[in-house]
Parts: structure tokens; sequence; C-alpha cells
């Protein structure tokens, strides 16, 4: 059985917002790397040209190197952005749900 | 023999006995010893963890990748760095929200402790010990050639040394080894492709010219598929980077020395910072190795191969980059990784084994203190001595793909039961066991099959299981049988489990809540 704290913060709007937002943040974060490592993954195997091909013509920098670049590049980005969420949405909420329970 | 690798490795060994002797007076609870009292910051902490995974195998290792096989060598350079996303995202704080020292705490949570327990520090010491022989292979090459010392001796100097600064300086002195380390390698790594991107006037497209004329495969580099060229391996390695890195003991048990969620959270936002820089000077390092190394003759032997193997790429390309001078402080920077390394994966498995076997599953939770803290110094001396032992029969494999079977196991094992009993309602303590040890026996057995072992190690002529990276097999493995053991679960205990998840949720998301009076 739960607590009778724990009953109410399940049912508590704040936290159900939290868990919600939270979880639509992380996997929606996760699918875009994932999905271009899986790109690239793919890309390796299945279409070498593709990666091996220079970015602008007659230059020697291959799509491939821009693009594990642009991956490093994007999780650094998307790891930013998260800590910001975290700092200034979630952890008020946190903050007002355990504060609200208590 | 090189005079300034000899002066800084004795000075950065003399640093961190001092930081021991220190460390060690702080060193009196069982926080203390595990979990540095819980008292390091998030930046600190961040540090720390980029030098736990900026080990031996990412420094030389992949540069040795990116040096034989050009863009093929980019799958682990992203691969490594996103296992951190990984970690942000699904982990780190629900980890440090419910867990003590180790992530079989999280597993415990709500399912049985003691076969839970059990198994999962099964998996962390399946872990800790291949990771553990990757890096001392390393160190042996890596010292027996720049101080001239036969092999046995280097490695029995790693090994004594780690075991000095677990067993008296526990997690404290670990992790401040970690960070100096840290810290050097970030400038050692920065000052070789700053030099090597001064020496082609900062133009990158130079580079890769350069490198395409130096290499023996030509254009070959700027293409995938020189190493890895069916889809099962591609898949295999991004998966074991992935979700392995977040199954690594010695990372998570670094989530438990911050005081909250907030800082394990910032822990990992720095650490992904210094990693991800770090990987991409990687890349710079091996094209700048493929073009001031390959062709040297200073650094090839008779028959033209280069000196030390590939491994060794990296640091014949800092003498071309500062000399004698700067090899001395790289190679010192490369074994004080390794150093550092090794003692964090002997205290994460110190740790499965005196607080996660001992304390709670022989002595259920009732530990004494004292006895347990003695436990798991015995536990690092053994780990000490027979790793010693093992590394020197397991000399010249690749550090790479002794690290990355380490890898394997841990996304098979660890991460899949980790993050189910953090997410999945109805994951029971039957699901938990038959998806852990399905996804270890997997690993194993096709480890065992593959080329690394059948034909490398028992010298037959063909592998039985022909890919080198059984991650892909051994994750689906461990996933079916937990999914179907979970739900075809209709005991009592199964219910009950079911019914306590929603306070651990709870617990996970806002941290320990407390009741109302």
């Amino acid at each position: 059985m739960l607590s009778q704290t724990n009953q109410e913060i399940m049912t508590n709007e704040d936290f159900l917002k939290l868990v919600t937002v939270r979880r639509r943040v992380s996997w929606s974060f996760l699918t875009v790397l994932l999905g271009l490592y899986l790109a690239f993954g793919l890309l390796s195997v299945y279409a070498p040209g593709i990666l091996a091909q220079p970015v602008f013509s007659g230059g020697v920098v291959p799509v491939g190197i821009v693009m594990g670049y642009a991956i490093l590049a994007m999780t650094f980005i998307l790891t930013l952005i998260y800590v910001w969420l975290a700092n200034s949405f979630f952890e008020p909420l946190e903050r007002k749900i355990s504060g609200g329970a208590r | 023999m090189n005079i300034t690798a000899i002066v800084m490795f004795f000075l950065f060994v003399g640093i961190t006995l001092v930081i021991t002797v220190w460390a060690s007076k702080r060193t009196k609870t069982r926080s203390d010893f595990y979990a540095a009292g819980k008292s390091i910051g998030g930046f600190q902490n961040g540090l720390a963890i980029a030098g736990d995974f900026m080990s031996a195998a990412t420094f030389l290792g992949v540069t040795a990748l990116v040096y034989s096989t050009g863009m093929d060598g980019m799958l682990f350079i992203i691969g490594g760095t996103l296992g951190w996303a990984v970690i942000l995202l699904l982990v780190a704080e629900r980890l440090r929200n419910l867990g003590q020292y180790t992530f079989s705490d999280v597993v415990a949570f709500r399912l049985a402790r003691k076969p839970v327990r059990t198994m999962s520090a099964i998996g962390s010491l399946a872990v800790a010990i291949p990771y553990l022989l990757a890096q001392m292979v390393g160190a042996g090459a890596l010292i027996q050639i720049l101080f001239g010392l036969p092999y046995e001796v280097a490695v029995v100097l790693v090994g004594v040394l780690m075991t000095l600064y677990v067993m008296f300086g526990g997690m404290l002195a670990t992790t401040w080894i970690q960070t100096i380390k840290a810290v050097l390698l970030l400038i050692g790594g920065t000052i070789i492709a700053f030099g090597v991107m001064s020496m082609m006037n900062f133009d990158f497209g130079d580079l890769l010219t350069a490198a395409v004329k130096e290499h023996p495969k030509g254009s070959a580099i700027m293409a995938p598929g020189v190493m890895f060229t069916d889809i099962i391996t591609v898949i295999s390695i991004g998966l074991a980077f992935v979700f392995g890195t977040a199954g690594l003991p010695h990372v998570l048990m670094r989530f438990f020395t911050v005081p909250n969620a907030r800082q394990a959270r910032r822990s990992v936002a720095y650490a992904i910072g210094f990693i991800g820089y770090f990987q991409s000077l990687i890349f710079i390092i091996g094209m700048g190795a493929i073009v001031y190394v390959t062709n040297n003759p200073e650094f090839l032997s008779a028959d033209g191969s280069l000196l030390g193997g590939s491994n060794m790429s990296a640091i014949h390309l800092s003498k071309v980059i500062g000399g004698d001078l700067f090899l001395g402080f790289i190679s010192a920077v490369a074994f004080a990784t390794i150093l550092a390394v090794v003692s964090g994966l002997t205290l994460s498995a110190a740790a499965a084994v005196s607080h996660d076997l001992y304390a709670n599953v022989i002595k259920d939770g009732n530990a004494d203190r004292d006895t347990e803290l003695r436990i798991s110094r015995i536990t690092t001396l053994v780990i000490g001595l027979s790793t010693m032992a093992l590394a020197i029969l397991l000399e010249g494999e690749n550090v790479a793909v002794l690290a990355l079977i380490a890898l394997a196991i841990a996304a098979s094992v660890n991460f899949p039961v980790m993050f189910l009993s953090m997410y999945w309602s109805k994951f029971t303590t039957r699901g938990a066991l038959a998806g852990g040890y399905a996804g270890l026996a997997t690993s194993l057995i096709l480890v065992m099959l593959g080329p690394t072992v059948w034909v490398t190690l028992f010298g037959y002529e063909e592998a039985v299981f022909p890919y080198r990276y059984p991650t892909l097999f051994a994750m689906l493995a461990n996933l079916l049988c937990a999914w179907w053991f979970s739900v075809s679960d209709k005991s009592e205990r199964a219910r009950r489990e079911a019914e306590e998840f929603d306070a651990q949720w709870i617990q996970s998301e806002i941290g320990p809540v407390q009741e109302k009076v």
C-alpha cells in the first residue's frame, strides 16, 4: 500500500506535469541523438559513398566527418538545454511537490 | 629511456601517494570508503567521471583506430559521447535518488534483495575485471616501451599502486587521482591537437589531404568500411557504447559521491562537455598521427611496422610535436590515466563484493561497519593480485577490443536490469534474474566462440560465432527473458513488487519524500 503522502503525490497535478514533461523531453532528445547515430551507422554500411563524398564539391572534408562532429555538437547543445530546463522548470516543481506534500 | 617521463612519473606517483595518505585519515565510514562521504561537488565529479571514461582505451586505443582506419573511428568517437547523453537523460538523477553506494541498490529497491544483488554484483565484476585487464595490458606495454622495464615488472608496478590507492584511500583518493589525471589528459590532448593543427596552418582540409597522402590505404580512410563492414558489428558497437557506458559500475558509483540529484545532473553535464571535447580532439590526433608518424623512419622498426604497435601512435606523435620533453609529459599522463582508471575499477569491484555480496546478501543488511570495510580491503588485495597475474598472461591483446568486451557485458547485463527496474512497473525479481543471467551467459559464450578468444587465444582456424562484438544478441537475450519471465510471473512476490513500484517511482522522480505527520 502507498502511504498517505505518496497517494497525494500520485494525484498531484504538479507531479503529473513534471513526470510527463520530463519524460517527453528526455525521450525526444534521445530519439534525435540515437536516430542520428543510427543513420550514421546505416549509411556507413549501406551507402558509404554518401559519407565519403566531400561536403563541398571540390573540397576534401567528407560528409561522414562533418556528420560525426555535428552529432557531438548536438549532444552538447541538448545537454545544455536539458540542464537549463531542469534548473528553471523541473527543480522548482520538485520543490513545490515535496513542500506541498509535507 | 626518457628522463622527463621518469621525473614526471615519479612526481605523479609521489603526489598520489600523499593524497592516499591524506584520504586514508578521512576514510572511516562506509560512506567515506565507497562514496567519498558524498562530499564531492558537481564540477569536480564531472571531471572525475570524464577521467573514468577517458581511459587508455579511449586515448590510445581510439586514436589507434583512427590512425589505422580513418573514418571508422568516428563510430567509436560518437558512441563514446552519446553514452553520456543516455546517462544524463535516463539514469543519473534517478540513480542518485534511489541508491546508496552501488547501482545494485537501485535494482534491489523493490526486488528481492539477495538474488538480485548477487546477480548485479556478478554483473559488476564481469565488467570491472576485463576492463581492468584491458587497462593493465595497455599499461604494461606502454611502460615497457617508455621506461624500458620488462612487461611483467610494469604490470606489477601498476597493480601494486592501484591496490595501495584503493585499500587505503578509498573513493576519496580515487576521485582526487582521477580529477588530477583528467586535467592533465585534457591539457595533453589539447596540446597535441593544437600542435597538429598549427603544423597544418589550422586548415582541417589540409590535414585530411595530408593524411590521405601518407596512409597506405589512401583515400579509403575518408570513407567508412575499412574495418567495420557489416551492420551487425556496427549496431553492436553502437549499442555497447550507448548503453554499455550507463552500465559501467565504476562510473555509476561516481553518482553517489555527490550530495544530491542536482549535483548528479551537473556532474554528467560537465562530464559531457569534457568528454565531447576530448573525443573531438581524438580524431585530429589520429589524423595527425597518420601524417607525422606513419612514414617517419624514427618510429618504424626494421620490418616497417610501427614501434610498439598502433596503440603507440598518439605517443609517437607527441614526440613530433614537442620533442623528448613533451613525449615524457604525455607518457607520464598516459600512465597516470591507466593508474587512475584501474583504481576506480578496483574500487567498484571491491564494493560489489563487500557492499553487495557480503553486507547485503551474506549478512542480510546487518554487517558490522569495520568488518565490511576490512572485507572490501581484502577484496581489493585479491583483485590486485589476480589481475596482475592475468594481465601477464594476456600480453599483446588490443586494449580497445578488451575494453569493448567489458562494455558489451555492461550493456547486456547491468544496463537493461537497472533500466527496467527504474522504468517498468511489471518488472519482477524473476524477470531480473532471467534477463541478467541470460545477458551474461550470451555475452560470455559469444565472446568465447568469437574471433577474439576462439581464434586469437585458442588458435582455431575459424570462429564459431563470426562477430567480435556480441552486444546486439546479448542485449536481446536479456530483454526477451526479462520481459517473458516478468509478465508470466504470477507469484505473490511479483504482485507485491508491482505494488511497490509507485513509491519507488515517486522517489526516483523527486527524491526521498518526508511523510506527513
